[in-house]
C-alpha cells in the first residue's frame, strides 16, 4: 500500500489541497475566499500555505488589484500529484478494511 | 510514516468531500450575485421608469431585458474568462431563450395580462426558477427566491397605486440585497 502525504496529511492543509483541486488548474484562490472555505485563520492559514509552498505542492502569487493587495494560492502539478495520492491511499485504506471483514 | 485507521480516513475523504462542494458552491454563487446585482439594478430601474411614464412601460422593459442579456453574456464570458469554468455555455443560453419564450408565450401570446399582472407575472416567474434551482444547488437560492416571492404578492394584493414602486424595492432592491447576501455566504 502506498504512504499517506505527511505535508497533506495535516487536516487543514488537506482542507487547503481539497479546496484547490477542485478548482481546475492553474485556477487559484484568493487568500480571503481560502481562510473561508477552510475556516482557519489568517495567521493559521499563512503557515500552512508556507508549509505547502516550501514543498513545492503550492504556488503563491501576491499582487495588486487597485490598491489592495491580493494573495492567490494555486495548487501545482507536482501537488495536484500528491493530493490524488494520498486519497488514493485514504481510499486504499477503507478498501482494505472492508475486504477484512 | 503516518499509519491511520480506517475510521480516520474515511473521515479525512468526508471533509475533501465537503470542501469540494462548498467550492463549487462558492464558484456558483459568486457568478449568481452578479447576476442579482445587475439584475436587480435593471428592475429597480424599470419599475421606477415604469411608475414615472406608465404608457412607455412596454418599451421600457423590452429594453431592460435586452440590455439584461447583454449584461449576462458578458458576465458568463468575464466570470468563464476569470476562473476557467464554463460557467455561460450553449445549455445555459438555451435556458435563457427557453424562459423568455415559455414566459412571452403565455404573458403575451395566450393570456391577456394587465400591466399589474404582468409586473407579478415575470418576477414570480423568475423566483419560481430560481428556487428550483437552489434545491440543487444551494440553499440561498432558495431563500431569495421565496422571499421576493413573498413580498410581490403581498405587494400585488395589498399595494394599490404604488406597486411600480413597491416592486422596485422589493424586487430591484430584494435581488440587489440577495446578490450581496450571496457574496457573503
Amino acid at each position: 500500500m502506498a504512504e499517506l502525504d505527511d505535508i497533506i496529511h495535516q487536516p487543514l492543509r488537506l482542507r487547503i489541497m481539497a479546496a484547490l483541486n477542485a478548482l481546475p488548474a492553474a485556477v487559484g484562490l484568493e487568500f480571503s475566499r481560502l481562510k473561508k472555505l477552510t475556516g482557519a485563520t489568517d495567521g493559521n492559514l499563512g503557515a500552512h500555505i508556507e508549509t505547502l509552498a516550501k514543498a513545492g505542492y503550492v504556488a503563491v502569487d501576491k499582487a495588486f488589484v487597485g490598491k489592495k493587495p491580493q494573495t492567490t494560492v494555486t495548487a501545482t502539478a507536482a501537488g495536484r500529484g500528491a493530493f490524488a495520492r494520498h486519497v488514493a491511499t485514504l481510499q486504499e485504506i477503507i478498501a482494505a478494511s472492508a475486504g477484512q471483514h | 510514516m503516518i499509519s491511520i485507521d480506517p475510521k480516520e480516513a474515511a473521515s479525512a475523504l468526508s471533509d475533501i468531500n465537503e470542501i469540494a462542494h462548498r467550492v463549487r458552491q462558492s464558484t456558483i454563487y459568486n457568478f449568481a450575485s452578479l447576476m442579482l446585482i445587475m439584475w436587480g439594478v435593471l428592475v429597480l430601474s424599470g419599475n421606477i421608469a415604469s411608475y414615472l411614464w406608465p404608457r412607455e412601460g412596454g418599451y421600457i422593459w423590452m429594453a431592460l431585458n435586452v440590455v439584461g442579456l447583454a449584461g449576462s453574456f458578458a458576465i458568463g464570458i468575464f466570470e468563464s474568462r476569470r476562473t476557467s469554468v464554463h460557467s455561460f455555455d450553449l445549455r445555459m443560453i438555451t435556458a435563457f431563450l427557453l424562459f423568455f419564450a415559455f414566459g412571452i408565450l403565455w404573458s403575451i401570446g395566450l393570456g391577456h395580462f394587465t400591466p399589474r399582472q404582468l409586473g407579478v407575472f415575470w418576477p414570480t416567474y423568475f423566483m419560481m426558477v430560481y428556487t428550483v434551482v437552489g434545491l440543487w444547488v444551494g440553499l440561498a437560492f432558495v431563500a431569495i427566491g421565496l422571499g421576493i416571492t413573498a413580498l410581490t404578492l403581498i405587494g400585488y394584493f395589498f399595494v394599490g397605486g404604488w406597486f411600480d414602486l413597491w416592486m422596485a424595492v422589493v424586487n430591484g432592491g430584494g435581488l440587489v440585497v440577495g446578490g450581496l447576501w450571496m457574496r457573503r455566504s
